[in-house]
């Protein structure tokens, strides 16, 4: 594939107007008081604390530790003092409470030692990067959050690394900045990947509104196995298997992965930290956030530490004094926020700082059809709404709702204002007990079919011995009979005989 | 976005006013004003919130499209009778707004041309001033002279009387105009993408693929297809009646067979038909067989 070929574009979708006019600089912000550090991760155990109260840790130490595979270690983000580990609000969807590790910055920042050891990856063996990876604490840096290491690990015959260089979604430049401004490591951490997957080629996949990161990269790149593509600027290009589709023309099939046909995709962030974690040894730490919204006098890109709070870096973004609403990840898959003391966290890709607007009044569905044309998995959201508006999640599901990838680009355009994805996300749910429910149901069913099984059985084998001992008895009974009739016998006989013999006195 | 059409609408509406006279904005008046009534009372009666509903503009958009629709001169009770059912029957009794299968208005119209056939199709000849409308739609009999029978009736009368159907299409001149004015209001539409273009281009095809096949047959029993397109209802029936979202099929091929099976049937009815023009029970035809499309013409889902 040529460097600078334009992927195709695919169908639906939606092309929403991207003023961030902002600096493509990444600001470092301060060094924050405290940070917050959850013990819960996205999936799986909460981990475990390995420091109390009181202790001194160093950035970069490790604090917290689980067994669980789906879980990565968690790194003090700054040195100081344990002030605290406590049941505290995280930002996520269900507005959970967690167990969090508080440190009180002793406002010198100072480092562990860092374990180079993986310098030259080429003589590392991809097993040991892996685990490096997992021990420097890195997870899907785009949004997602899925921990890096269970992607790589058992991957048989990968082909293909994509590297998502696509911002998820409109206003977010975190990405963008990142690229601009390390494009060494962002390549670096491309060539540890094809090592690690002993893959063949890399694609680099950045939207035509980046030229500036696009020329950056291929600057960069001397690698003749990674490539650098264009993609169309439109709204769920990087959605994975779309990303996939445009670049490669492969369709993953539904409920299945990328990896069952050789792609891994991974996104440029994580990339990047990956090279830090590799070749400077330095564990996950911190993170670019994008400050952006109309609330805001510049949109900003910072480089934070990781369990601080939203609040430091929306304060040195100079917002305005009118009230806002803040939704944290972006405005289309992004959640609504309220609390800006929330602490930052390593899928934290970006905050919005709106003026506070009047939301416009949702309307009934006049079936215009708008949303079945924007939506890229070729889905019929105003079919989908009306049957997951009835919980008829039977119907619903006829209509591939659970393709639904609550990108909300229907909602964009819904000339009524109805909040679909939402409905179609409600749906899942209410899927998911259905099924649920009926699993049990069928469970119990058959636990209760066994248990009547076996009674009859009991009863049958019972029965069967019962029978076997009458039978028994009653031979033993009819020997019985025949032995006295024997007796009997012999008695008249002896009875006859007697007779016999006084007759004949 | 209803009142985008409402506007839309205007152009044709200032064509049917020179031809017809003011009686058009007598009907357009009685009409909206008459939606506002019915939907209002059977808002109350249900203890529904009422505000949100008429300022939609949907009541006002389907009252407007009857009166457009009927003869400007009829009597004022033909269309407030015609609008009361279809906001009740074709659309408030359904569960109100996105809820109806039927087209409102169309199905309003089909329900005055069958019970009120003479009333349905007397139009008026000339262009009637402000009083004389006035006394026609509100109860004074106007002298013969001033009305005659639909164009495309008389049309239809003369063809059978054996006169060449190309001699006769000159008559239709007002229909083109009034077509011409709905068809740049449709292209608006089209324009500030308020309607998508699925549903008018396949009708709009529908009505030339028949009517090209009828001329071809015999050119003296049938109309050349480029009148089919430029007379009655078909301009406002292809941009703002076959694309009233509610009762339409959602799909994108679907909105293209919807339209397609519009025009064919509208060209059908109309000459073969007893009716004489064939928007109305084209529309309602093809609105019961929408659940049917749409199913069968769901996309192909990304990965499936
Ligand atoms: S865009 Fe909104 S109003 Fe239009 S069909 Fe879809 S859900 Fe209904
Ligand atoms: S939210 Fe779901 S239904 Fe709506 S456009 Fe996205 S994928 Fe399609």
């Amino acid at each position: 594939m040529p460097n600078s070929a334009l992927a195709q574009e695919f169908q639906g979708g939606i092309v929403i107007a991207n003023n961030s006019s902002g600096s493509m600089k990444i600001v470092q912000a301060p060094l924050p008081d405290s940070v917050i550090l959850p013990l819960q991760q996205r999936i799986g155990d909460e981990a475990v604390a390995l420091v109390a109260v009181g202790d001194e840790v160093l950035t970069g130490q490790l604090i917290a530790e689980t067994t669980d595979y789906f879980c990565t270690p968690i790194h003090a983000t700054i040195s100081g003092i344990i002030s605290a580990i406590d049941k505290q609000i995280i930002p996520h969807k269900s507005g959970l409470k967690s167990n969090c590790i508080s440190i009180k910055s002793d406002g010198k920042d100072e480092w562990i030692s860092l374990n180079q050891q993986h310098k030259n990856f080429l003589q590392s063996p991809p097993e040991k990067l892996i685990d490096a990876i997992q021990a420097a604490g890195i997870v899907g840096l785009g949004g997602g959050g899925f921990p890096t290491h269970a992607k790589l690990k058992n991957l048989t015959n990968c082909q293909t690394i994509i590297i998502n260089g696509t911002e998820c979604e409109p206003g977010i430049m975190c990405d963008d900045a990142l690229m601009q401004n390390h494009p060494l490591e962002v390549i670096s951490g491309v060539e540890i990947l094809l090592h690690i997957c002993a893959a063949s080629r890399a694609i680099i996949a950045i939207e035509d509104d980046k030229p500036a990161a696009f020329s950056a990269l291929q600057k960069c790149n001397k690698n003749q196995q990674i490539s650098i593509v264009k993609i169309p600027t439109k709204y769920t290009s990087g959605a994975e298997k779309l990303l996939i589709k445009s670049l490669l023309n492969i369709e993953i099939p539904s409920g299945s992965f990328a990896s069952d046909e050789g792609i891994i995709c991974q996104n440029v962030a994580t990339v990047k930290a990956i090279s830090d974690a590799i070749i400077e040894g330095k564990p996950l730490v911190s993170r670019v956030v994008t400050v952006t919204g109309s609330g805001v006098a510049i949109p900003q890109n910072y480089e934070v530490r990781l369990g601080a709070k939203f609040a430091d870096i929306i304060a040195a973004s100079k917002p305005n004094n009118l009230p806002h609403n803040l939704r944290m990840g972006g405005l289309m898959m992004g959640l609504d926020v309220e609390n800006i003391g929330l602490p930052i966290g390593k899928i934290s890709n970006c905050i919005f700082v709106n003026n506070a607007e009047k939301k416009p009044a949702e309307q009934p569905c006049i079936r215009c059809g708008q949303c079945n044309l924007v939506c890229p998995v070729g889905l019929l959201p105003q079919q989908l709404f009306w049957w997951s508006k009835h919980k008829n999640t039977e119907k619903a599901m006829d209509y591939n709702l659970p393709d639904c990838i609550e990108c909300r680009c229907c909602d964009f355009v819904c000339p009524s204002h109805i909040p679909l994805a939402q409905h179609f996300v409600a749906a899942k749910e209410l899927n998911y007990q259905q099924t649920q429910q009926q699993y049990k149901t069928a469970i119990a069913k058959k636990r209760f079919e066994f248990r009547q099984f076996r009674l009859e059985r009991n009863a049958a084998e019972r029965a069967e011995m019962m029978a076997k001992k009458r039978a028994e008895l009653q031979k033993k009974m009819a020997n019985d009979k025949s032995q006295k009739a024997k007796i009997a016998k012999a008695l008249e006989r002896v009875k006859t005989k007697k007779d016999e013999n006084n007759s004949n006195i | 976005m209803m009142r985008q059409v409402i506007y839309a609408l205007l152009l044709g509406v200032i064509a049917e006013f020179y031809f017809f006279g003011w009686g058009v904005f007598w009907q357009i008046l009685l009409g909206v004003s008459t939606a506002i009534l019915v939907e209002s009372a059977f808002l109350k009666i249900r203890k529904l919130p009422i505000k949100p509903v008429i300022t939609d503009g949907s009541g006002a958009l389907t009252a407007m499209l009857l009166a457009i629709s009927i003869p400007s001169i009829a009597p004022w009770w033909i269309v407030v009778l015609g609008v009361a059912f279809a906001l009740i029957f074709g659309k408030q009794l359904y569960g109100g707004l996105g809820h109806n299968p039927f087209n409102p208005a169309m199905l309003g119209y089909a329900f005055l041309l069958i019970s009120y056939p003479l009333q349905m199709t007397t139009w008026a000849a000339e262009f009637l001033n402000f009083a004389q409308s006035f006394e026609a739609i509100f109860g004074i009999n106007l002298p013969d002279a001033l009305t005659g029978a639909t164009k495309l009736d008389s049309l239809k009368t003369q063809l059978a009387l054996g006169k060449s159907a190309t001699e006769l299409s000159i008559n239709s001149i007002s229909q083109a105009w009034i077509n011409l004015g709905f068809l740049l209001g449709g292209l608006y539409l089209l324009a500030r993408k308020i309607i998508l273009w699925h549903i008018p281009i396949a009708f709009l095809s529908g009505v030339l693929t028949i009517s090209s096949l009828l001329f071809l047959i015999d050119n003296s029993l049938y109309l050349p297809p480029q009148n089919h397109l430029l007379l009655g209802g078909t301009m406002l029936g292809a941009f703002f009646i076959a694309t009233d979202p509610v009762s339409a099929a959602t799909t994108p091929k679907g909105r293209l067979i919807y339209g397609f099976f519009i025009g064919i049937l509208v060209v059908i009815i109309r000459v073969f038909g007893g009716y004489p023009d064939g928007v109305a029970f084209a529309v309602l035809l093809m609105n019961i067989a929408v659940p049917l499309i749409d199913y069968y013409t769901q996309p192909k889902v990304f990965g499936q």
